[in-house]
C-alpha cells in the first residue's frame, strides 16, 4: 500500500493535475473564502478609515499648533500620506495606470484565497471561464509577473505563483540579453538556471520576460539579481533572482488575456 | 448532527487556514489546522466514522493546493493510521500523548511535503530554510495543539448532548 501511495504520488509529482477535481471542490469552497475575503478587506477599509479619521483629527490639531510650529505640521502630514486608506488607493491607481500603459488586453481580478500548505505557492482568483480566462494565460501586477493559470472553474481561476518550484519563466539579462530559466524555489526567491558561466551577469542586474515561452510577453520584469555561484565545475552559474512582487500581499491582479500562443500542436504533427 | 460538525469545523479552518492566515504576519509558520483535526478524529473517533470523512478532506486540500495530487489525501490517511495504531498502546486521553501528538503529525506532514518538494531538484538552501520553518511549525503545534484537540472534544460532546437531550423530549 505504502509502495504504490509512493508510485502515484511520484507520477503525480513530475505534472500538475487535478483531474477535473478542482471545479468541484471549488464550487463548494470559494464562495466562503471571497466572501470571508471581502468582509477582511472591508474590515480592513474601516479600520483604514479609523485610522484616517484619526490622522485627520490628528491633523486638525496640528494645524492648529502648526502656526508656530510650520515643521511639526509638514512630518504630521507625511504620516497621514501612509494610512491604510492612502496605500489601498494607491495600490488600485498603481494598477489603473499599468493597465493603461500595457498593450494587450487585460482583465483585472481580486485575490481570493491562497494556498493552504506553505511549501506550494498558488492563489485563487475570482475570475473564470465565464469572464474569458483560459488556462496557460499569464497574470502580471505593475510590479513585475506574477503567475500563469494552471486551472480554471466557471467563476475561479487557480494561478500558479512564479516561486513555485513547478513554476518555469523563460527570461533574459536585461542588460546583457543573457537567456536563463526561472525556476520558482518555494521560499520566495527564484532561481536562474541554465546562464552560462561566461556570461557577465551581476548583482542588481534586472531581469526580464523573453516572451519565448509563449506565455509570458516579452519585456516584462520578473526580478532582479541578488546571488551569482560559479562552482569549480560545470558550464552555468547559478544566479538567485529576488522577484518584484510581493507575493505576501497580492490582493488585485491582471490577466493577460491576448498574450503570445506557440502552436506546439503543429510544431508536434512536424 | 455529527457529520454537520465535521463539515462547519473543516470549512471554517479550511476557510481560515486560505483567507485569514496570510494576512496576519505573526501566523506565517502556522502549521496545518486540519492536522489537529485529522488526530482528534483519530484518538476520539471510530475508524469507520472517520476514514470516509479523511479522504474528502484530503481530497479538497489537494484540489484547493498547488502540490501534486494525492499529497493531502496521502498525509491525512497515513496520520489516521498512525493514530489508530498509537492509542492501541496509549490512552487517547492522556495529557502528554495530546501535548506531543499534534506537533508530531505536523512533523509527519512537513517529511512528505518536503520529500515531495525535493522530487523537483534537490537544493542546498532549502533545507536550511525548510528547517527554519518546520521547526516554528512544530513549536506552534506544541503550543496550541492541545488546546484545539481539547476544544474539538468539548464542542462534539457539548452537541451530542444536546442530540440526545433533543431526542429525549421528543420521546417524551
Amino acid at each position: 500500500m505504502i509502495v504504490v501511495n509512493i508510485i502515484i504520488l511520484s507520477v503525480n509529482s513530475s505534472r500538475y493535475s487535478s483531474y477535473g477535481s478542482w471545479r468541484i471542490a471549488i464550487f463548494f469552497i470559494a464562495p466562503f473564502q471571497k466572501t470571508v475575503t471581502q468582509s477582511v478587506q472591508f474590515l480592513k477599509n474601516i479600520w483604514g478609515h479609523y485610522f484616517f479619521m484619526v490622522s485627520v483629527a490628528q491633523e486638525n490639531d496640528n494645524i492648529k499648533k502648526a502656526i508656530n510650529q510650520p515643521i511639526d505640521k509638514n512630518n504630521k502630514n507625511r504620516e497621514v500620506e501612509f494610512t491604510p486608506e492612502r496605500l489601498s488607493n494607491f495600490r488600485l491607481r498603481n494598477l489603473l495606470n499599468f493597465r493603461e500603459t500595457m498593450t494587450n488586453q487585460v482583465l483585472v481580478a481580486e485575490v481570493i484565497s491562497q494556498d493552504p500548505s506553505p511549501w506550494f505557492k498558488t492563489i485563487i482568483i475570482d475570475k473564470g471561464k465565464s469572464d474569458g480566462v483560459e488556462k496557460g494565460l499569464p497574470v502580471v501586477v505593475p510590479e513585475g509577473i506574477a503567475g500563469q493559470i494552471i486551472d480554471i472553474s466557471y467563476n475561479y481561476s487557480k494561478v500558479l505563483l512564479i516561486i513555485d518550484p513547478n513554476s518555469a519563466v523563460d527570461a533574459l539579462v536585461q542588460r546583457t540579453r543573457d537567456r536563463g530559466l526561472i525556476k520558482g524555489e518555494s521560499y520566495g526567491r527564484c532561481l536562474s538556471k541554465y546562464v552560462l558561466r561566461k556570461h557577465d551577469v551581476k548583482v542588481g542586474d534586472t531581469v526580464v520576460s523573453s516572451g519565448l515561452d509563449g506565455v509570458f510577453p516579452k519585456g516584462l520584469r520578473v526580478g532582479y539579481v541578488t546571488e551569482i555561484v560559479k562552482r569549480n565545475s560545470g558550464i552555468f552559474q547559478e544566479v538567485t533572482v529576488m522577484p518584484y512582487v510581493d507575493f505576501e500581499k497580492l490582493e488585485e491582479v491582471l490577466i493577460v488575456l491576448d498574450s503570445p500562443k506557440h502552436d506546439f500542436d503543429f510544431v508536434s504533427e512536424q | 448532527m455529527t457529520y454537520c460538525f465535521y463539515i462547519c469545523v473543516c470549512l471554517c479552518l479550511v476557510i481560515f487556514q486560505t483567507t485569514i492566515i496570510p494576512h496576519i504576519a505573526l501566523f506565517n509558520n502556522f502549521y496545518d489546522l486540519l492536522i489537529p483535526f485529522i488526530i482528534y478524529l483519530g484518538l476520539f473517533r471510530p475508524a469507520r466514522e472517520g476514514i470516509l470523512f479523511i479522504l474528502v478532506l484530503g481530497f479538497i486540500m489537494d484540489s484547493l493546493s498547488g502540490g501534486p495530487f494525492g499529497l493531502y489525501l496521502t498525509t491525512y490517511f497515513w496520520l489516521f493510521i498512525v493514530v489508530k495504531i498509537v492509542i492501541k498502546y496509549l490512552h487517547a486521553c492522556n495529557n502528554i500523548l495530546l501535548l506531543f501528538i499534534v506537533a508530531a503529525g505536523v512533523l509527519m506532514e512537513n517529511i512528505i511535503f518536503i520529500a515531495s518538494v525535493s522530487m523537483f531538484g534537490p537544493d542546498s538552501r532549502f533545507l536550511a530554510i525548510t528547517m527554519r520553518a518546520v521547526i516554528f511549525q512544530i513549536l506552534w503545534a506544541g503550543c496550541t495543539g492541545f488546546f484545539f484537540i481539547t476544544f474539538f472534544n468539548h464542542i462534539h460532546k457539548k452537541l451530542e448532548k444536546f442530540s440526545i437531550f433533543r431526542s429525549g423530549t421528543k420521546i417524551t
